[in-house]
């Protein structure tokens, strides 16, 4: 649905992104994680056609998203959520509904039902009047007046509180259920690994990682090894009045056993762990 | 571009602003209309010139009443400690005395108006037929500078000096109109009609002082209610655009199935059509036709694409103000100034306010038809490059930032790149420009000698034609659209000078405007004098050699940044400039 | 400590007037302003310019008073001709600027002029041809006063030039407005811009107090008008037009600009939106400045009297009354403009 291939993006003088590659299948959900200034944003603005690449190639559904008529079968959500503050709910998806030529009563339709899913009340407020995630609410709105086939979301939790991050994200993952091909990015590794089919991690404007969680799992960091003993050991910290380090492989827990006995301890515990999303991605951040 | 999206932007557009100018500022500008309208018989009363003048006369003198009439003076007690010390500028005592300032010399002039009022007002108490004993009928003509003939001239019979001596009077030429020529030899005016033969004002008649020389200073002033409300229209359209660019709300728009151009056409097309209507509107009031609809046209559009082009390269509205200030400043005097002329000068053919003059004094012979192209075209040709240029920047990687201006612009122009041969392109496009600003420069050193200004002239006209050279090759290297090295800078450089050269040798055209009856408006348009063919030619292919070399010179130095560009420009500046006082030199 | 604290913000104010370069842009209209002004002036002076050469007439018909009025005068020279055919026909060769073809009849003089156009000069000949036949209507009703037994008085030599006029009746009085306008427009862009950046909440959790805050925000703008009025009198001084009471000019000019910026700034807090703010305030300044028209004195007439050195009593008491305007304006958008904030 979405290639991506070589994409590079030269802003005056310095690089956002340098020979990203990927491709979204139809109907997945497709997440972009990394620190800030990895280029996510700018990767995203290229695929919603806003951005023209420096080289490198961008097709959506085969055509190129700076057309404007290929857009027509986009939703973008920007990072913020920048409204026509003088106009309500209602007249500013209207707007946008005329923009991506959709008949009237097919728009109010739409419109009716989407606020009504995203469950906003204040229609007919103008939307410089409404607090911060009603107005996340009509940006999300916005993205839905043409009914596109894929939803592009730039960080589409942040800055909400967590009841409704939560939303927003479940409401993601809904739209994948329905059949759209999602594309979104986040910091908050927490959502992604929540709805995510397969994702890439960027730093540094670079694709580091790519693949299925458990694809990226594998490939960068393998199991941890929780050692619970009774008394300090090397690299130890405190943990439950008792003392806990982790380690990577056998031959290291072996070397932890053997100098706890020397100090005349035991050890408790051994437990492993599958490592987090966010574990592989501050390994991946920290190591390139 | 299409239509259809366009329209869907203005019908929003409009509802909008619509919907933004609420009951409650409607009411407020009804209430403010409603006051003024309420105060306005009172406010005319009182005049601009009134008491400006004082004079010192007695109380039972006859130029007390003379000047108690007059509105411009202010009677006072005669005493001489108070006209040496200046507050007195003309005292009547016996004697009238003047002040010796220019103060003085206009009051006196004022007396004298409020005394010829006077004696006229007194002697039509007695006889109306008296006050005004001399009627006048004046006719203007066309006529050949050079005598059609030698032998046409006459002898006069009699002269001033020696009056006495002969009565020269002659009772057969009655009072049948006078039969002025039709010599139509300047080709801007279209023949009259010959009905009457009569041209220009036509013939008026009435006393001396009703004889207003053709410095159409009415029509001016009435030409000036056309620019003052489309300042109101360029304020909301300006701020409709920065708008867009605040908090990054133009961004859906742009993600939207709209093109950029779609967009800024969809944005500009209300305020084209509000601003036309306010023409329309004062056309209707202060008697124009649609003549001057048509001329404003250009006025309108150069009005807003310059607006446009400040509105995305402001930073914030503080600075938007200025902008708009600045665009109204500018425009007003580039439409003003020739216009001045209309009666005159062929120079008035750059102002399409000329035709809106000449439309106003309902004169017989309307503008014609080439004005409209003289005057229109170099504006609307540069209003469409300035909206291509804000379109340039009307992109989510520009649009939003807080960048200088100068980087805006550069940023802007080096959107127009594509490959080399793209800065010929810019050069050309710009060639309008440069033209325009030579001749705000012309219309600004005019008052000077000519030692002074043709000097200052060059330098001046050096600097805007190498920095419009030189301005593309500098964006390419500075948006790495060209690689940097010295080879690339010399090429670019030369293919710009040539570019500009094109540019330039079209714009020469506009010598058949008649700019060339200026001194200063030569220089603006470089040589065409009697010399030699041969030199003629060198002349006209010199220029080209010089463009190229010097646009090199100002790219060797853009290619090594801010610092080396502004070297390179100033040596361009000094090539350029003393080519034009060699030329100067050479021809003179 | 609160005025510190004030003055702070309204140096952030001017500093960021300063960092975008506006000021300069401000000084180029003035310059382009100054240049427009002056070349309008000097234009107007060398079309009227009686020292620009002799006009020649061709006068035929009855021109004994013609002849009689011309003498003594050389910025033209009469030449009578056998007829109005020779007359005119000398004309067309070139042989003269003008024709005056006179007849008289029993109770008054008829003249027809012919004068050239399309011709630089033409605003100097009709000008010149006016003044001659006023001379003659002078002389006519001179003799007409005499044989009515109507006591007129002599008229005084002046010739008139529109320069010093015009300077100072409309180019002075233009020349100290503008900023003000200006200055009002950049207090209202200056708050509405907090608004739509959604910046003011940050100042107001500051420790300043509302009012400080509005000060804080005009007191740049306030400063500004008259800061270019200074400068404006200063270049007119160097034109050599002098300004006879330039401090009671600051004193109106400062008035009216706290008018200016206290209603758009006030204006501002009402509206939030720059559009409607804007559109409101052009309006109500405009309505200002027309309502001053209404006064005995009008604002502009004022400045002109100021700068002429004509000023009376009258037009003291009018500088004083924007005075007083001025503070009364900008304390009440002060106190109606601190509520507003919050």
């Amino acid at each position: 649905m979405i290639e991506v291939r070589d994409l590079r993006k030269e802003y005056a003088g310095h690089v956002a992104v340098e020979g990203s590659t990927f491709e979204v299948d139809s109907g997945e959900v497709f997440g972009v994680v990394g620190p800030n200034g990895a280029g996510k944003t700018t990767t995203l603005k290229t695929v919603a056609g806003l951005v023209e690449p420096t080289s490198g190639e961008v097709r959506v559904a085969g055509d190129d998203p700076a057309d404007a008529d290929t857009r027509r079968s986009l939703g973008y959500l920007p990072e913020e959520s920048p409204l026509y503050e003088d106009m309500t709910a209602t007249s500013y998806l209207r707007f946008f509904a005329d923009l991506y030529d959709v008949p009237r009563e097919v728009a109010d339709e739409r419109i009716g039902k989407t606020l009504d899913r995203l469950e906003l009340d204040r229609r007919e407020t103008r939307t410089g009047d409404m607090s911060k995630g009603m107005k996340r609410k009509v940006a999300v709105a916005r993205s839905l007046v043409n009914d596109p086939e894929i939803l592009v979301y730039d960080e589409p939790a942040s800055g909400l509180d967590p009841l409704t991050t939560n939303y927003v994200v479940e409401f993601v993952r809904d739209l994948a259920d329905e059949g759209k091909t999602v594309v979104f990015s986040a910091h908050n590794l927490y959502h992604v690994e929540r709805v995510c089919d397969r994702l890439i991690i960027m730093n540094e404007g670079e694709v580091v990682a790519r693949g299925t969680l458990d694809e990226i799992r594998d490939e960068h960091g393998g199991v941890e090894y929780h050692v619970e003993t009774t008394v300090p050991v090397e690299r130890s910290e405190p943990h439950d009045g008792n003392h806990r380090v982790v380690v990577e492989n056998m031959d290291e827990v072996e070397s932890v056993r053997e100098q706890t006995h020397d100090e005349g301890g035991e050890v408790l515990d051994i437990r492993t762990r599958e490592p987090s999303l966010e574990d592989i991605f501050l390994d991946v951040a920290e190591g390139t | 571009m299409r239509l259809r999206k366009v329209l869907r932007i203005s019908r929003w557009e409009v509802s909008r602003t619509a919907g933004g100018l609420d009951r409650r500022t409607l009411g407020f500008a009804i209430l403010v209309f409603v006051l003024v309208a309420a105060v306005a018989p009172f406010a005319f009363d009182g005049g601009l010139y009134d008491e400006l003048y004082v004079v010192g006369v007695e109380d039972d003198d006859g130029y007390h009443e003379a000047v108690e009439r007059a509105d411009t003076l202010r009677a006072v007690e005669p005493s001489w400690s108070a006209f040496s010390s200046g507050d007195i500028d003309v005292l009547v005592r016996d004697d009238i005395h003047v002040a010796d300032d220019q103060k003085g010399e206009a009051a006196v002039a004022e007396l004298r108006d409020a005394a010829r009022r006077y004696n006229a007002g007194e002697l039509a108490e007695k006889d109306p037929d008296a006050a005004f004993p001399v009627s006048v009928e004046i006719n203007y003509v066309d006529r050949d500078a050079e005598p059609a003939e030698p032998g046409d001239t006459f002898e006069p019979v009699a002269e001033e000096e020696d009056s006495e001596d002969e009565d020269a009077d002659d009772d057969d030429d009655g009072v049948d109109a006078p039969d002025a020529e039709e010599d139509v030899d300047d080709g801007f005016s279209l023949p009259s009609g010959g009905l009457g033969g009569i041209i220009g004002q036509g013939g008026r008649s009435g006393t001396p002082d009703d004889i207003a020389p053709p410095f159409p200073f009415e029509s001016l002033i009435l030409a000036f209610a056309f620019l003052v409300p489309l300042n109101f229209v360029v304020q909301a359209y300006s701020t409709s655009v920065m708008n867009e660019r605040i908090g990054r709300r133009g961004v859906l728009m742009l993600a939207s199935p709209v093109s950029r151009q779609e967009i800024i056409a969809g944005k500009t097309v209300p305020y084209f059509a509000a601003a036309l209507a306010l023409v329309a509107a004062v056309a209707a009031v202060v008697g124009g036709g649609w003549r001057s609809v048509v001329a404003m046209v250009p006025v309108l559009l150069i009005f807003l694409s310059l607006t446009f082009v400040g509105a995305m390269f402001a930073r914030s509205y503080k600075e938007l103000t200025f902008v708009t200030v600045f665009v109204s400043v500018v425009v007003t005097s580039y439409v003003f100034i020739p216009a001045i002329f209309t009666d005159i000068d062929p120079v008035a053919a750059i102002s399409p306010l000329s035709i809106v003059v000449r439309d106003l004094q309902q004169a017989a012979s309307a503008a014609p038809a080439s004005w409209y192209v003289f005057s229109g075209a170099p504006l609307v040709f540069s209003s469409a490059v300035l909206f291509s240029l804000g379109s340039g920047v009307y992109r989510e990687e520009e649009m939003f930032n807080q960048r200088r201006v100068p980087h805006k612009a550069v940023a802007a122009v080096a959107s127009w790149l594509r490959r080399r041969a793209s800065v010929a392109k810019v050069s050309v496009f710009l060639v309008p420009f440069v033209f325009a600003i030579q001749l705000l420069v012309v219309a600004t050193l005019f008052a000077l000698p000519v030692e002074v200004s043709l000097p200052l002239f060059f330098v001046a006209a050096a600097v805007v034609e190498e920095v419009a050279k030189s301005v593309s090759v500098y964006a390419g290297f500075a948006h790495s659209v060209f690689e940097r090295n010295d080879r690339n800078a010399v090429v670019l450089g030369a293919i710009s000078g040539a570019g500009f050269f094109v540019g330039e040798k079209f714009a020469h055209l506009a010598q058949l405007v008649g700019l060339d009856t200026l001194e200063i408006g030569r220089a603006a348009l470089g040589v065409g004098f009697d010399v030699s063919p041969l030199v003629l030619v060198a002349l006209f292919f010199a220029p080209l050699v010089l463009h190229a070399v010097a646009a090199s010179l100002a790219a060797l130095g853009a290619c090594r940044g801010k610092r080396g560009y502004l070297v390179g420009l100033v040596a361009a500046v000094v090539v350029h400039v003393a080519y034009n006082l060699t030329v100067v030199g050479l021809v003179a | 400590m609160r005025s510190p604290r004030r003055l702070r913000l309204a140096t952030r104010e001017l500093a960021s007037l300063r960092a975008e370069k506006t000021v300069v842009l401000a000084l180029v209209i003035q310059l382009f302003i100054a240049a427009f002004s002056s070349f309008l002036v000097v234009g107007l002076v060398s079309l009227y310019d009686p020292g620009a050469g002799e006009v020649e007439f061709a006068a035929a018909g009855d021109t004994d008073e013609l002849l009689e009025a011309a003498a003594g005068q050389d910025s033209w020279d009469v030449s009578v001709y056998e007829d109005r055919e020779t007359a005119t026909t000398t004309f067309e060769g070139g042989g003269a600027d003008a024709v005056l073809l006179v007849e008289r009849t029993d109770d008054s003089v008829d003249v027809d002029v012919l004068a050239p156009r399309g011709d630089l000069r033409t605003t100097l000949i009709v000008t010149a041809a006016r003044d001659l036949l006023e001379r003659l209507e002078d002389a006519e009703r001179e003799r007409l006063a005499a044989e009515l037994n109507v006591d007129a008085v002599p008229v005084p030599e002046g010739g008139a030039s529109p320069y010093h006029g015009f300077t100072y009746a409309v180019l002075v009085p233009v020349l100290m407005f503008l900023p003000v306008f200006i200055s009002g427009s950049i207090a209202s862009d200056s708050v509405t811009e907090e608004f739509e950046r959604g910046t003011l909440d940050l100042l107001r959790a500051s420790p300043l107090s509302d009012p400080a805050i509005f000060d804080g925000k005009t007191a740049a703008a306030v400063a500004l008008a008259p800061a270019q009025a200074v400068l404006w009198l200063a270049l007119l001084v160097f034109n050599d037009v002098p300004i006879s009471s330039p401090v009671p000019l600051l004193v109106l000019v400062t008035g009216i600009t706290a008018v200016a910026v206290g209603f758009g700034a006030a204006v501002a807090l009402q509206f939030r939106e720059r559009k409607q703010a804007q559109f409101v305030y052009s309006v109500g300044v405009v309505g200002f400045f027309a309502l001053t028209f209404a006064l005995p004195e009008s604002s502009a007439n004022t400045v002109a009297k100021l700068a002429a050195g004509s000023a009376t009593t009258a037009t003291y008491a009018h500088v004083a009354g924007y005075a007083v305007a001025g503070v009364a304006v900008y304390l009440i958008a002060r106190r109606f403009g601190g509520r507003k904030l919050s």
